[in-house]
């Protein structure tokens, strides 16, 4: 029984390795692809490994496109609507579970009906709605329009109902306003929660490219896949130079990389919740 | 507790606009004027819209076009939300909790998923080359012919899916690892005990008792189908010859290609109805399907 348990044992692992590779692969290639040379990358069949490693087509390729400007457009970008989807999904969730009002039953509605459409079925008429309040082609315009997530009030009121109510309401006898409740009895507690949000709303936002794409044209706004798929069509010629184009996507992959392996274990714990909020 | 009845629910209003604000700017708002144009003709720039009424929905619904996208729409989703259920399933069984490289293994197989679909589609775009690209390679080496691809009306669509299916897989995973992880032991040993082999306990035990998790991710990765957009514009735009234009990429082409705004709103409702049907039809199977322990 003994033997057949480690073959069995051995067999997961070799699947599991397998498996592994197969996803991981497609960024080896990438990161491999970028070091080598035009000629060489042409080859047939294809190098697993340069020959000669040139470096020096990262630098290349990050002087041949503002890949600082896509980055800090991302970053600032991303950031700002991290910051107002904490405020607001926070303060909506704490109307939808602590407080009492009449219109809770139609908010509470609504917002389950903002989770049933698709989002980017109103790209159209968002576009023109920016297009009147002169939002267009504006960093104003980009936070805005994605300052709020149906996604993040459920997360958010999900974890709210979980807070225990004796704590609540002894803050309530303490002669708190909602304000103060919100701030120093529920939010503390809710921590690893916003924090789940913040980074998974910060990675969607980063990368987020249908959307901004959509409603800037200036160059300079550009975030970081719109920036490297510009690149792509314009200074990597549609694929006549694979090599910079490989090094340009792996350095617009490898910061979200270094944020995964950071914060992973953040991430992990937003599955967990996520799950949780699944089982109903 | 009079400080809460007294311009309580003002207090309460105030908490909900931060977030109301911008949603019925962007969202409720937008889902009127989306159907208002549906009745309209308009081409974006020209001040006026004329009235149609029914017209757009009555061209749309005898536009070959329509129907090779709603075609392709029905394969995308289930050529992707299948896979990607059953491939991050099967995974999340392979892996044991006393597995050392375990940790190592999510890592990498999570990846895909915190990345760019945009750069990746790109990546692989580069690995669908047809002349030297890592897929051709590949099937040359086991003596097989190259195929080509995103070039080729048949295939482009496999190649769209094999990237949306590899983006996806590893998060389908860890949500089917949380629940595994979440099973009572004690049911699977009462299951041996029963006698019941490897298969049995799978599909009478664990499958059961994972099937909120199951409800979630069909529903979360349907949805995220019928809005794929980033690496079907990067890999495809659409084409060859129409092959991976789905729904929501005729919406976008009639939009902001053709700016054909009235039929591109037709469009949009479509989109919207099917996604509506899609959550009620969840909802309403869910019941019957799902257990909650």
């Amino acid at each position: 029984m003994r033997a057949a348990n480690r073959l069995a044992a051995m067999l997961r692992n070799l699947l599991l390795a397998a498996a592994a590779i197969a996803m991981a692969f497609p960024f080896y290639w990438m990161a491999t692809s970028a070091l080598k040379t035009n000629d060489e990358i042409w080859q047939f069949p294809p190098t697993l490994w340069p020959q000669e490693a040139l470096w020096s087509n990262f630098a290349d390729a990050w002087q041949a496109a503002p890949f600082a400007r896509y980055m800090f457009n991302s970053v600032f970008v991303a950031g700002t609507i991290v910051v107002l989807q904490i405020l607001n999904s926070g303060m909506m969730a704490y109307a939808l579970t602590h407080m009492r009002f009449r219109l809770k039953g139609a908010f509470t509605a609504l917002v389950l009906v903002g989770y049933m459409v698709p989002a980017t079925a109103v790209y159209l008429p968002g576009y023109v709605i920016l297009g009147k309040l002169n939002l267009l082609n504006t960093y104003a315009g980009l936070i805005v329009s994605n300052s709020v997530s149906v996604f993040s009030i459920f997360l958010i009121r999900q974890a709210f109902l979980q807070v225990s109510h004796e704590l609540v309401e002894a803050g309530k006898v303490d002669g708190a306003s909602h304000l103060r409740i919100l701030w120093t009895i529920i939010a503390p507690l809710t921590r690893s929660s916003f924090a789940v949000l913040a980074l998974i709303a910060f990675i969607e936002q980063y990368n987020n490219y249908f959307w901004p794409m959509l409603i800037t044209k200036d160059p300079d706004l550009q975030l970081v896949s719109a920036g490297l798929r510009s690149f792509f069509v314009e200074g990597g010629a549609y694929g006549l130079k694979w090599p910079l184009i490989m090094a340009a996507s792996a350095f617009t992959i490898a910061p979200l990389l270094a944020l995964f392996l950071v914060g992973q274990r953040t991430i992990m714990r937003s599955v967990d919740l996520a799950a949780g909020a699944s089982k109903g | 507790m009079n400080r809460f009845r007294l311009g309580g629910e003002l207090k309460a209003l105030l908490f909900t606009l931060p977030a109301m604000v911008p949603l019925t700017l962007f969202w409720f708002v937008p889902l009127g004027y989306v159907v208002y144009l549906s009745f309209m003709e308009w081409d974006f720039m020209s001040p006026d819209k004329l009235f149609v009424g029914l017209d757009n929905y009555r061209n749309l619904l005898v536009d070959p076009a329509f129907y090779q996208a709603l075609r392709v729409t029905a394969l995308f989703c289930l050529g992707s939300v299948i896979p990607v259920i059953v491939i991050g399933l099967s995974l999340a069984l392979l892996f044991n909790s006393r597995m050392r490289a375990g940790a190592f293994y999510r890592l990498l197989m999570f990846s895909p998923w915190v990345t760019p679909t945009v750069a990746v589609s790109i990546v692989w775009s580069w690995i669908y080359e047809p002349e030297v690209g890592l897929a051709n390679s590949v099937l040359r080496g086991i003596g097989l012919d190259g195929i080509r691809w995103l070039q080729d009306p048949q295939w482009a669509l496999v190649g769209v899916l094999i990237v949306t299916i590899w983006k996806s897989a590893g998060w389908c995973m860890i949500f089917y690892l949380v629940a595994l992880r979440n099973i009572p032991s004690d049911l699977l040993e009462a299951a041996e005990l029963d006698g019941a082999g490897g298969w049995r306990k799978l599909v009478s035990v664990t499958l059961p008792l994972i099937s909120p998790t199951t409800f979630f991710l069909v529903i979360v990765q349907f949805i995220q189908a019928m809005q794929a957009y980033d690496q079907i514009n990067v890999l495809t735009q659409g084409g060859p010859a129409g092959s991976t234009r789905t729904l929501l990429y005729l919406y976008y082409q009639s939009a902001f290609d053709a700016f054909r705004i009235g039929e591109a709103s037709s469009v949009a409702i479509a989109l919207i109805v099917g996604c509506v049907l899609l959550s009620l039809v969840s909802f309403f199977v869910g019941r019957r399907t799902v257990h909650y322990s």
